[in-house]
């Protein structure tokens, strides 16, 4: 590229860049980025998906800018530790190589990237493990009974040469109890107790594997019934327990509500996640303006936090012949609250940011 | 030096305070003391934009208007008064105590007040 070419589309990229700044929206950040992959400059281009993202995080063109600049860095990386392993070969490299390319969908190069790195490192269990976790995942994709045949057999060969492997005994426990053969998950989860016996979680998971009928040990025959029927024998831990632990939380922010509610002066309050609101006080239904102010100034506020770069908006109180609009948010969760004046404004912030941090603290144990 | 650039000034000097501005309701400066980091024109078009988004939707709701708006963020916090025609805005870092400060700025917010009702 000679030098006008290049002043040429510098020019380019400031009127993008200052488009973006005064007229946002997901086409000026999305015309901003693809000139940053054009120019091969992905870190730039993931900077401005995820900036577009924070003002209109709905937006599928920007999480397809996002997909696309991150694939373009991965790409990248992968070029950089091939240079790197063609002059000084190493396991640690191929297993970060190995994983790129299993993010990429790349299974061709990740086939030959391990074949190197077991002929080159024939005693690390590594290229199995990953090789394993490649195949398992187009097995949960599709259910189809070769992959999970190649699956298990690759995660076995990882742990016959490292009995160690703890990841690798998991995924096979996990992947066996999954079609239906739990007498043998059990043996390699209890191997894995002998590593890890304070793990909660491997506790929970022992737990839960124990009290599932047992389908035999056939394998082969297990995972050709799980192919033909189009569903795995047994569901995950989570999937076995979200119901409860949900309504348990929802129990928990509506009690959290009330309690607001019943702070002197409060007259409405709102939990609101994306499209649903769990209300409180003198609110007639899901068109009650209060509940419309509390969505639009909470996207305001994050906008002009964003824009003035000071970081993300948690917390405004709106004054008006109306009393006071005490607004607490985290991402995509909100709680809100209309009282008269001279309420304890100190006090309600304190308990809608207890409300929203609860709920994400739940949210995240619940997925 | 105006009047109004006058206590603009004064109120930037109060500690915590990072800038302060008078923004006309159709978005222009009036007078302003901003942070290097600030540009004016940037806060005039936010602070337009945010406070003419809330009252339409307070109008809309049949709430009236919003008098003063104060936000808090991770890395600042700021304040909104409206005067007659115009928005006082004070930005503050994230460390600032707004109880203490609020005392100053409605001062001067009633003092703006004034002297932009007698210009």
């Amino acid at each position: 590229m000679h030098l006008i070419q290049r002043m040429k589309i510098w020019k380019e990229l400031r009127r993008l860049e200052q488009r973006a700044r005064e007229e946002p929206s997901p086409t000026t950040f999305v015309d901003l980025g693809q000139v940053y992959i054009n120019l091969e400059m992905n870190d730039k281009a993931q900077r401005v998906a995820e900036d577009g993202l924070a003002l209109f995080p709905k937006s599928v063109e920007l999480r397809k800018l996002l997909d696309c600049a991150r694939r373009g860095l991965r790409k990248q990386r992968a070029v950089e530790l091939r240079t790197k392993l063609t002059r000084s070969p190493n396991p640690k490299l191929y297993r970060e190589l190995a994983q790129l390319q299993i993010d990429l969908g790349d299974m061709t190069a990740l086939h030959a990237t391990c074949q190197e790195w077991s002929v080159r490192f024939p005693d690390d269990a590594g290229a199995w493990l990953v090789l394993g976790q490649a195949r398992l995942l187009n097995f949960y994709r599709d259910l189809a009974a070769r992959e999970g045949q190649e699956a298990v057999r690759c995660l076995e060969r990882a742990v016959q040469m490292d009995g160690e492997d703890v990841q690798a005994r998991r995924l096979l426990g996990e992947v066996l109890y999954r079609i239906g053969a739990v007498s043998t998950a059990l043996d390699h989860l209890q191997a894995l107790q002998a590593h890890e016996e304070q793990d909660p979680e491997l506790q929970a998971l022992l737990r839960h594997v124990s009290s599932l009928p047992d389908h035999g040990s056939d394998v082969d025959s297990l995972l050709d019934e799980v192919e033909e029927h189009g569903c795995l024998a047994h569901p995950s831990m989570t999937a076995a327990q979200p119901r409860a632990s949900q309504d348990e939380s929802l129990g928990r922010i509506r009690d959290s509500l009330a309690q607001v509610a019943e702070i002197p002066g409060v007259r409405k309050a709102a939990y609101i996640k994306g499209s649903r609101a769990l209300v409180k006080g003198a609110i007639r239904d899901g068109k009650d303006p209060f509940l419309r102010v509390v969505r639009v100034v909470a996207k305001a506020t994050h906008r002009f936090a964003r824009r003035m770069d000071i970081g993300s908006a948690s917390k405004s109180v709106v004054d008006g012949p109306f009393g006071h609009i005490c607004i607490c948010v985290y991402g995509e969760v909100l709680a809100g609250v209309q009282c008269d004046n001279g309420t304890d404004l100190e006090l309600v912030l304190a308990e809608l940011q207890e409300i929203v941090a609860g709920s994400l603290y739940s949210g995240t144990h619940d997925a | 030096m105006s009047k109004i650039q006058e206590m603009v000034v004064e109120l930037r000097s109060t500690p915590g305070i990072k800038g302060v501005a008078l923004i006309t309701s159709d978005g222009l400066v009036a007078a302003e003391s901003l942070d290097e980091r600030y540009r004016s024109e940037v806060v005039a078009g936010l602070t337009s934009y945010l406070l003419m988004t809330t009252n339409r939707s307070l109008r809309e709701g049949g709430l009236g208007q919003c008098t003063q708006f104060v936000l808090h963020a991770t890395h600042g916090k700021a304040v909104f008064t409206t005067l007659d025609d115009s928005y006082l805005v004070v930005l503050f870092d994230q460390f600032a105590d707004l109880t203490a400060a609020r005392r100053e700025v409605q001062g001067i917010a009633s003092r703006l007040r004034r002297a932009t009702r007698l210009a």
